[in-house]
């Protein structure tokens, strides 16, 4: 044993932290207070009292009908918005239920996610729903499958009579879950995505102000194994490359867009004291780089906003109740951090989609934070602290020679494509499952307190059964009584949209109120796009 | 050299896994074929055609597309080995251990992964083996 302590990035930690420690950047960016530039405190001046963070939980399974109860269920359980999780199959895949490589594997249908053909699906989900009052994440994580979910969730507000400008919510499409972390077997190529997410952001500035387009989500990149600095690094190296990508398109400035794109996701893990650190130097990067980048001096510009998941990778197979201990450290660590909104992911992770139990108690942690702790009370309690300025310090310092590097490879996303970030994440995926083979790094249950029997054992949720029989008979109907000419037309008019410079979104909400259904937006996407060629090696 | 086909059965992409454990594999001295996502047919057909010794399954669906293939396995390549690993939680374990399939969860050891591999590529049982003592449901 030795006394040589580091962080979970590789940061050396002293035994005590003094004065010293503190640099003196650090302490012109405490001296600006919350709210302020470069918001190392905090994004807001009054945070929890002003606006309590958002209870955000990831949800769905099954047919449209069991998403619906599972999210009125979460509705009344105190949740502050919606996320809808989209059957991995079919939605990540863009393919209809009757693909043959769904056909295959029929049965994993509507596992991992709600099974949805089209915009009638979304409207079953949505049944009863105030759309227009309730913040909407309606799913596409995925960056192909992004334009249409959000266009089917538009339609039904459309046809509810809903002005979109009302609608506030969150996209997602993201280059962390879809190239790096959850690969799909079938993907558009980044350099394709880069142009839908560039047309969803510019379709949400001229008709969804309350609307944030995209959400890179370094959550899925830190799961897959970057580090701390790494997970910042290349979570700004993203912003940076949709926002040169857009200013490029010429239609909105950088200040104008950067805003859009300042919603940002990351995962907190088990490493405490490094996380709150990650997420209080994420805001004070944002506000710095957007002003050496682009010259950008307006505050509210600069203003990062973040939604944290807690690492799923952190919750234990072995004794799945210590995972609700594991969510509310996690939890606590992203509350100090400052976060916007917050998924606690669900005690049965690693057995299961959550069971409604384990989401009532990734809710219930949060509220016991809120209203019984009084951590609320005070923006950013641990700011000045020694340990925690001199460790925010030392993160931004190693996060910036990351930016530096991935810049060097020719920008991210050259860096995902020839396979660099999948080697670096791999690379210290391995490095951290050695060091719990070894036993320099305990895990309860892994590798210490191990018990053969555990009184309190769990057997997953199984969800629905039907939901492949339910959705071939759904696709059935659809394509019966749709009026077929109108459907073919919009799909004719999304395929020319896509080869030109136009934006999708505009065909690509005709094509879902047309009834067109996921699989055949998907066969237009294969046919203008091609399929990407992961770069991962054993 | 041992011959090691390992896939995964279905289509969420999740590649921690599949990757530390072929990695693992091949650096005990194992060739491993890792074919990614694969249909059942198309496991079927590797296993075949490579001549496999064992084959190595990752899991994130339901037990019965896994059931579907270890039915074909056992039709087309008889008497090759099968693990599991992935989210399988304790009840499909239950269900592929009493068929005589080792499954190692999250949280496995790669070493104890290795060990089976030498160990099904022998033919030898696994140690924990009772042979006297069936498989127990602890729910019932």
């Amino acid at each position: 044993m030795t006394d040589e302590r580091r962080t979970a990035s590789g940061i050396p930690v002293k035994g005590h932290y003094g004065p010293d420690d503190v640099p003196p950047s650090a302490r012109e960016a405490l001296a600006a207070g919350p709210g302020r530039a470069p918001f190392l405190r905090g994004a807001y001046e009054g945070m929890y009292r002003t606006k309590p963070w958002r209870i955000f939980q990831l949800s769905g399974f099954g047919n449209p009908a069991d998403e619906r109860e599972r999210l009125l269920f979460l509705l009344r359980q105190g949740e502050g918005g919606i996320i809808m999780e989209h059957d991995r199959n079919t939605a990540d895949h863009l393919y209809n239920v009757d693909h043959p490589e769904v056909v295959a594997r029929r049965e994993d249908v509507g596992l991992t996610g709600a099974v949805i053909i089209g915009v009638r699906d979304y409207e079953t989900i949505l049944e009863g729903i105030p759309i227009e009052d309730i913040y909407t994440h309606p799913g596409g994580a995925v960056v192909q499958h992004a334009p249409f979910a959000l266009a089917c969730f538009w339609t039904v507000a459309k046809r509810r009579g809903i002005d979109l400008r009302r609608l506030a919510g969150t996209g997602q499409s993201d280059f962390f879950l879809t190239y790096v972390g959850c690969i799909t077997k079938q993907q558009i190529p980044p350099h394709a995505g880069l142009r839908l997410n560039g047309d969803i952001t510019e379709f949400c500035l001229d008709h969804l102000p309350r609307w944030v387009p995209v959400s890179i989500a370094g959550y899925n990149g830190a799961d897959s194994g970057l580090s701390a600095p790494d997970e910042l690094a290349t979570v700004f190296a993203t912003a940076v490359e949709y926002l040169d990508a857009l200013a490029e398109r010429g239609r909105y400035e950088p200040q104008e867009l950067s805003h859009k794109v300042g919603g940002v996701n990351f995962r907190v893990g088990m490493d405490f004291f490094e996380d709150i650190a990650k997420l209080r130097a994420a805001r004070k990067m944002w506000a710095e780089l957007l002003e050496r980048r682009y010259g950008i001096r307006d505050e509210k510009a600069r203003q990062l906003r973040i939604h944290v998941v807690t690492a799923g990778s952190a919750l234990t197979y072995q004794q799945p109740f210590n995972n609700i201990a594991r969510g509310t450290i996690m939890a606590l660590a992203s509350v100090l951090g400052g976060v916007q909104s917050l998924g606690v992911a669900c005690y049965d992770e690693a057995l299961s989609i959550p069971s409604e139990h384990a989401h009532q108690m990734s809710v219930r942690i949060q509220q016991i934070l809120q209203h019984e702790t009084g951590i609320d009370a005070v923006a950013d309690p641990l700011g000045g602290s020694y340990y925690l300025e001199a460790l925010t310090s030392e993160l931004e310092a190693r996060a910036w020679e990351s930016f530096d590097e991935i810049q060097q490879q020719g920008g991210f996303v050259e860096a995902l494509d020839s396979g660099w970030l999948h080697r670096r994440a791999a690379r210290r995926q391995s490095e951290q499952w050695d060091e719990v083979e070894s036993n320099t790094r305990l895990i309860v249950g892994i590798n210490c307190h191990e018990i053969d029997e555990t009184p309190f054992e769990i057997d997953g949720f199984q969800g629905t059964t039907d939901a492949w029989d339910q959705a071939m008979a759904r696709l059935a109907e659809v394509r019966s009584s749709r009026d077929g000419a109108a459907a073919r037309r919009a799909l004719r008019e999304l395929e020319r949209v896509c080869r030109s410079n136009e934006n999708i979104m505009v065909p690509m909400m005709q094509a879902t109120d047309a009834d067109v259904t996921l699989g055949e937006i998907g066969d237009v996407f294969r046919d203008v796009w091609g399929d990407w060629e992961p770069p991962i090696r054993p | 050299m041992s011959r090691v086909v390992i896939a995964k059965t279905g289509l969420d992409g999740h590649w921690r896994g599949t990757l530390l454990v072929s990695r693992a594999l091949r650096d005990a001295g194992f060739e491993v074929i890792m074919l990614g996502m694969a249909r059942g047919e198309d496991i079927v057909s590797a296993a075949v055609d490579e001549d496999a010794d064992l084959v190595g399954l990752n899991v994130g669906g339901r037990v019965e597309v896994v059931e579907r293939i270890l039915d074909d396995l056992a039709v087309a390549a008889p008497g090759v080995p099968v693990f599991v690993g992935g989210v399988v939680p304790p009840w499909v374990r239950r269900r592929l251990e009493a068929r005589g399939v080792e499954v190692y969860p999250p949280g496995s050891k790669l070493e104890a992964i290795v060990a089976a591999a030498r160990r099904l590529t022998r033919g030898s049982p696994p140690p924990s083996a009772r042979p006297d003592e069936p498989p127990q449901d602890r729910n019932e």
